[in-house]
């Protein structure tokens, strides 16, 4: 598709555009700024309904809007003739006819699409001196959202958002003429994973987040831009920050990573930054308070006493972070017992191949996709930005959608073919589909369809299914082999991991196998189940956590308690107390992404820098400084003491990120694979990866699936203003399962698989297999994680009480 | 009985009530059309004998019917024709006339239309309120299925057509073909930005032919008889008959069919019987409320498209409504200036808030709460309103608001001057009036 260059021109200059692209964005190019308030190419088509953007074009006898008309050749614009000006007056005059001038008690004040137009293109006068209209203000739109229905100026963007973006289809408008208002059916608070991004949009302060409402003035306050590491979506973020506090969280566009959106999770998960729980100290075991200098003795001496029988596991970290934690097991304490996952994970030679740049896509290759395959991901809880582009890749380009997962996705709507397999039955599914769309007829040979012969097939898979081991990822290179997408233009495979870095700490070095770079295979490193097992036999004493909770995130709850009870010394990172913590002999405060300075690599390659934005709590410091203090104290000399030092010694380490410096990663990122020396990557090893024979293993009773819930953990349970979404364990099941077991929707029940349990909620759905049901993992009171222990698993189910008991 | 100064050709045996079923229709040669077309046919012939006749859009906008057929696009895509029976505009009435006693000239005209457009399936889409009309077009068009001219393989002729009649839900700006559209798929009925056109993309993004009822009802008529013939009547831009509502204070108000280009004294005091005696005109709509309102002096010029819009008003849908020396212009505005604003759908800023602007500044001059500069900011009004709006619902309040301001300063300032003066109006009274929102 080659866009074809053209020339118009814009009040007397010459401007080249693309064919077809909207005349205000073309006259954009050319510095003239035409004004808008309902155009947002974001929100898809234009609507041409506030009339603010008209212009006139020569052979045209009427005004045409400038964000409706796509450009043609030789086209001559005016934008500032008296004509234009009488109607840009007028559009301004008729929009202030209603709305209430306010400005000086509205929080939009001073960064107000509606004040600047006003000023740049209105009359710079009011003739109207009649009633405005009212309506009961501000009201809440949701928990989290307040409107002032007499500041709206009825742009359409919040509902096309809704309607169009997130798809929910919740806010509509109501009414008509200029009693329209926008609202929900039957006033229900407008709840959606995404709706925050309405305030974001709206041109006047019609929509407010209450998180933000009264805190600030826009000349009080800063902007800092940086990287959400909340999810692995790692969307561009700005932080608003003032008097060193961050006060709001809003989008910064990034169309190569989150399309201008981002979720309620990373809008308003930053006041966890200043909960009760968060960290702002080091100290030791029983909650004494201590100075750096004697926690980091404390925590050396106590890795030091296991002479070497010691394990680390990294969660939420930086590429620099990682890389630091790995040099500090393996030089400074020399032990390979090094990993970033939380269960189960592939092996060095199954990364090496996953991670090949023929094979991953750009996230915005999403956009043009064909076909596009979800298998063993929900994005909307593990990626959630992802769910919006898949969406967006149906809607306005009409690609076409298949899913395989376990469980009921949000994207199932949207599906042209929808397949369920067992829990644990990803790598038998995959394995099945790669043949079907070779041609072999089988229970896969639905969704086979839709792949087989399309060009650009985009699949995007969760890394839940590397808790099946290499076969997995053997399914998963045959089918990406079967869909011809290496080299392929627009296709290749996206990776939605468990935790948001997943992919750098990977190619910094937290492998049991690997070091940085994905360097030669090593031998004897134990990985995160393996160091679980080594904690409870005795043969690991140590164990550093950096940013991880196994308690809450990992598998096997019962084994990991009794490992951490086991060990003889824990050091724990980590940003706020938890039952981890509890657990540990010295705890050390982490940074937020608000905090922190640091390099992140998104699934697709992308490298991403977070800055640090708002000032640390109490004694908090840098990571970076306290892991090379703690490495210093170990003997081991790293020459690293700040970020650009341990960004140096990263991509020293890495050689596909050798080419990579701070200033290329800019504020957009830049994607390793897209480097000169990308071709440094480790290719693969001939062989065939290992792989066990999946297990068709059946047990008693209903096969448990588990998954991590959006909303599940210290997200809501440490944010006042999202604790309304904290979810309750609910236990998912089909209707022919629940009219078997006689449950009703609602019935509470006790979910048991071998001495241990959860309570639970019934919850009945559609499109879910007959015979399995699931529970939420991270669920505070009935984490599901309890009762799985790595293997399939099935539960029996006792009710304990109905309903309408 | 027709009066004699009448052209009869679509109201044609109008008063016999059997017309209304398919044998009384056939009894009058009815579907024979469609049956030559359907049998004889091709659809360049249709839509070459529709082009040349001439015949203008009788909906409001006066576009060349066969034109517009003509950009449909062609091929195998699912292309839609609907008829747009939403009439809604104050002073309007002949569809409603048209439906009720000759429904099956209008589905015969669908369904040849629909051969010149390529349709598969086309919609009725007629407003709420005509329930009866909507009820006797049901039965009408069951009559059609069962007598073959409707659905599969009509004719034995390999083409099919589905026909529905959708009953909208009582808004003005839905007889709007975008707004329609939309409310014919489901959607709030907003009208849509053009382009793309309906021709190009419209109903679920097909091609699209809509025409008014009356458009439709002279089909089966211009393609029996030839283009000729058609242009037989009429003036050379405005070929055929009109069927032209006349309300107001007029002494026989109703629905006369008439050649187009006859002079206007000749609809208004021939045909409608002037004013009450004793009465003189005033002022009066050509063209429905949204035409720009003409004075006396205007009664002779032709009635047609052209000689109206060189008057700076427009035929429009050929409702002429009268309002004679008792009526007050500034309370006639203020009424016009409601009914717009009620209507409003509220997309885009000039029609929402210029109508509700102008309601509440002719509220005002009635009230006497305004000055003589009042009426310079609603004129300025109707001018920021022309031309800026998405569909042509703000400008159907400007023009006529406008016209009034303007040829009836005088009355706004003696009204402003009088608040509270009893003024008698022909439809009300002026309390009612105020009252009503």
């Amino acid at each position: 598709m080659s866009a074809k260059e053209v020339t118009i021109v814009v009040d007397g200059r010459e401007v080249s555009a693309v064919e077809g692209e909207m005349l205000h964005d073309a006259a954009r190019k050319g510095d003239v700024e035409i004004p808008v308030f309902c155009y947002e190419p974001k929100l898809g088509e234009p609507v041409g309904a506030c009339r603010m953007c008209l212009v006139e074009i020569e052979g045209i006898p009427k005004l045409q809007t400038s964000c409706s008309t796509p450009v043609r050749d030789g086209m001559v614009v005016h934008t500032r003739t008296e004509q234009v000006k009488h109607a840009q007056n007028a559009v301004v005059e008729f929009l202030l006819v209603n709305h209430p001038l306010d400005c000086p008690v509205c929080d939009k004040g001073g960064e107000c699409p509606l004040q600047d137009i006003t000023m740049g293109w209105g009359p710079g006068k009011s003739r109207v001196i009649d009633e405005k209209r009212h309506f009961q203000k501000p009201i809440e739109l949701s928990p989290l959202v307040a409107i002032d229905r007499e500041r709206c100026i009825l742009c359409y963007r919040c509902v096309r958002f809704s309607q169009e973006v997130s798809e929910d289809s919740q806010l509509q408008l109501l009414d008509r003429g200029d009693r329209t208002f926008v609202g929900t059916f039957d006033d229900r608070p407008y709840v959606a994973p995404f709706h925050g991004n309405i305030t974001d949009i709206c041109p006047v302060g019609a929509l407010t987040s209450y998180t933000y409402r009264f805190r600030a003035r826009p000349w009080d306050i800063e902007q800092a831009g940086s990287v959400c590491t909340l999810c692995p979506s790692q969307c561009n973020v700005s932080f608003t920050v003032r008097d060193e506090k961050v006060k709001r969280v809003i989008t910064r566009d990034n169309h190569d990573v989150d399309d201008g959106w981002l979720c309620d999770r990373g809008r308003y998960g930053f006041e966890m930054f200043e909960a009760e729980e968060r960290i702002a100290g080091p100290r030791l075991k029983g909650g004494a308070e201590v100075e750096w200098d004697e926690a980091i003795a404390a925590a050396a001496a106590g890795l030091r006493a296991a002479g070497g029988e010691v394990a680390a596991i990294v969660g939420d970290a930086s590429n620099e972070e990682g890389y630091l934690v790995g040099r500090l097991l393996r030089e400074g304490l020399g032990s390979n017992d090094v990993d970033s996952r939380q269960s189960r994970g592939f092996s060095r030679a199954a990364v090496v191949r996953l991670a090949q740049p023929d094979l991953t896509i750009k996230v915005r290759e999403i956009d043009d996709a064909d076909v596009i395959l979800v298998a063993g991901t929900d994005p909307l809880h593990s990626s959630p930005i992802l769910d919006l582009r898949v969406r967006k890749a149906i809607r306005r380009n009409g690609a076409r959608l298949v899913v395989a997962t376990e469980r009921p996705t949000a994207l199932d709507g949207g599906a042209e073919a929808i397949a369920r397999y067992a829990p644990g039955g990803a790598t038998h599914f995959l394995s099945e589909l790669a043949a079907a769309v070779g041609g072999a007829e089988n229970v896969a040979s639905p969704l086979a369809e839709s792949l087989r012969g399309a060009e650009k097939v985009v699949v995007i898979w969760g890394e839940r299914i590397a808790r099946e081991g290499d076969g997995a990822a053997t399914a998963l290179l045959d089918l990406a082999d079967a869909c011809g997408v290496a080299g392929a233009e627009g296709a290749g495979l996206l990776e939605v991991p468990d935790v948001t870095n997943a992919r750098g700490l990977r190619e910094a070095g937290c492998l049991p196998d690997a070091g940085p770079g994905l360097g030669a295979e090593l031998a004897g490193g134990r990985s995160t189940e393996q160091i679980r097992a080594g904690l409870i036999s005795g043969e690991i004493k140590s164990l550093l956590l950096f940013g991880a909770d196994p308690l809450r995130d990992f598998p096997d709850t019962p084994a990991w308690e009794e490992a951490l009870t086991a060990a003889d010394h824990i050091v724990c990172f980590s940003m706020h107390e938890n039952a981890t913590t509890a657990k540990a002999d010295v705890v050390f405060p982490l940074e937020t992404h608000a905090e922190k300075d640091g390099t992140v690599t998104h699934p697709d390659g992308r490298l991403q820098r977070v800055r640090p934005s708002a000032s640390r709590p109490g004694i908090v410091q840098s990571n970076i400084v306290i892991l090379s203090l703690l490495a210093e104290t170990l003997d081991l000399s790293t020459g690293i003491d700040s970020q650009p030092t341990a960004f140096a010694a990263l991509t020293e380490a890495v050689p596909f990120y050798s080419s990579i410096t701070e200033e290329k990663i800019g504020g957009q990122g830049i994607r390793w694979q897209e480097t000169e020396a990308a071709s440094t990557i480790p290719t693969p090893d001939g062989g065939a990866l290992s792989s066990e024979p999946t297990t068709s293993a059946t047990g008693e009773g209903l096969a448990l699936g588990t998954y991590r819930d959006l909303w599940a953990g210290p997200i809501t349970e440490l944010n006042p203003p999202l604790q309304f979404l904290t979810p309750q364990q609910r236990l998912e099941i089909s209707p022919a399962d629940a009219a078997r077991l006689d449950l009703k929707q609602g019935d509470v029940v006790r979910v048991g698989q071998n001495g241990s349990s959860v309570e639970a909620h019934v919850l009945i759905k559609e499109r879910m297999s007959e015979g399995t049901v699931f529970l939420a993992e991270g669920v505070q009171g009935g984490n599901a994680n309890a009762l799985l222990n790595g293997g399939p698993v099935w539960v029996e189910i006792q009710k304990l009480s109905g309903v309408d008991a | 009985m027709a009066d004699p100064r009448e052209t009869r050709v679509l109201l044609e045996h109008a008063e016999d009530p059997a017309l209304r079923t398919i044998d009384g229709y056939r009894g009058y040669g009815g579907y024979a059309t469609l049956e030559k077309a359907y049998r004889e046919m091709e659809q360049d012939e249709v839509l070459k004998e529709l082009e040349d006749s001439g015949l203008r859009g009788r909906g409001g906008a006066g576009f060349s019917m066969g034109k517009k057929a003509s950009f449909l696009p062609r091929g195998e895509m699912a292309k839609y024709l609907c008829c747009n029976a939403d009439e809604s505009e104050p002073g309007a009435f002949k569809d409603r006339e048209l439906m009720q006693r000759n429904p099956h000239q209008l589905i015969e005209g669908i369904a040849i239309a629909a051969l010149a457009a390529d349709a598969g399936h086309a919609f009725i889409f007629i407003r709420g309120e005509y329930a009866e009309q909507a009820d006797i077009l049901d039965a009408a068009v069951a009559e059609a299925y069962e007598a073959g001219y409707l659905g599969k393989d009509i004719l034995g002729c390999r083409r099919d057509l589905e026909l529905v009649v959708h009953r909208g839900a009582g808004a003005y700006i839905c007889g709007e073909e975008t707004a329609l559209l939309d409310a014919l798929e489901g959607k709030r009925g907003n009208p849509r930005l053009k382009p793309p056109f309906p021709a190009v993309q419209g109903l679920y993004g097909g091609p699209t032919l809509i025409n008014n009822v009356e458009t439709l009802s002279n089909v089966p008529k211009i393609v029996a008889n030839g283009a000729e013939w058609f242009k037989g009547f009429g003036t050379e831009q405005s070929p055929g008959t009109k069927v032209v509502s006349i309300s107001g204070g007029v002494r026989r108000p109703g629905n006369y069919e008439v050649e187009l280009g006859i002079p206007t004294r000749e609809l208004i005091f021939g045909l409608a019987g002037g004013p009450e005696p004793g009465h003189e005109i005033k002022a009066f709509y050509p063209g429905g409320s949204s035409s720009p309102v003409l004075t006396p002096a205007e009664l002779d010029l032709p009635y047609s498209f052209e000689a109206m819009g060189e008057a700076g008003s427009m035929l429009g849908s050929g409702s002429i409504i009268v309002a004679d020396d008792r009526v007050s212009i500034p309370h006639m505005a203020l009424r016009t200036a409601r009914f717009y604003h009620h209507e409003s759908c509220g997309k885009c800023a000039p029609c929402r808030e210029g109508t509700n602007w102008t309601v509440k500044m002719l509220e005002r001059v009635v009230r006497g709460e305004a000055t003589p500069m009042d009426l310079d900011i609603i004129s300025s009004v109707q001018q920021n309103i022309i031309g800026h709006c998405l569909c042509v619902l703000g400008d159907s309040m400007a023009m006529p608001v406008s016209a009034m301001v303007n040829k009836f300063r005088d009355e706004f300032e003696r009204v402003i001057a009088e608040a509270g003066m009893p003024i008698a109006i022909v439809q009300g009274a002026p309390e009612a009036l105020g009252a009503a929102t």
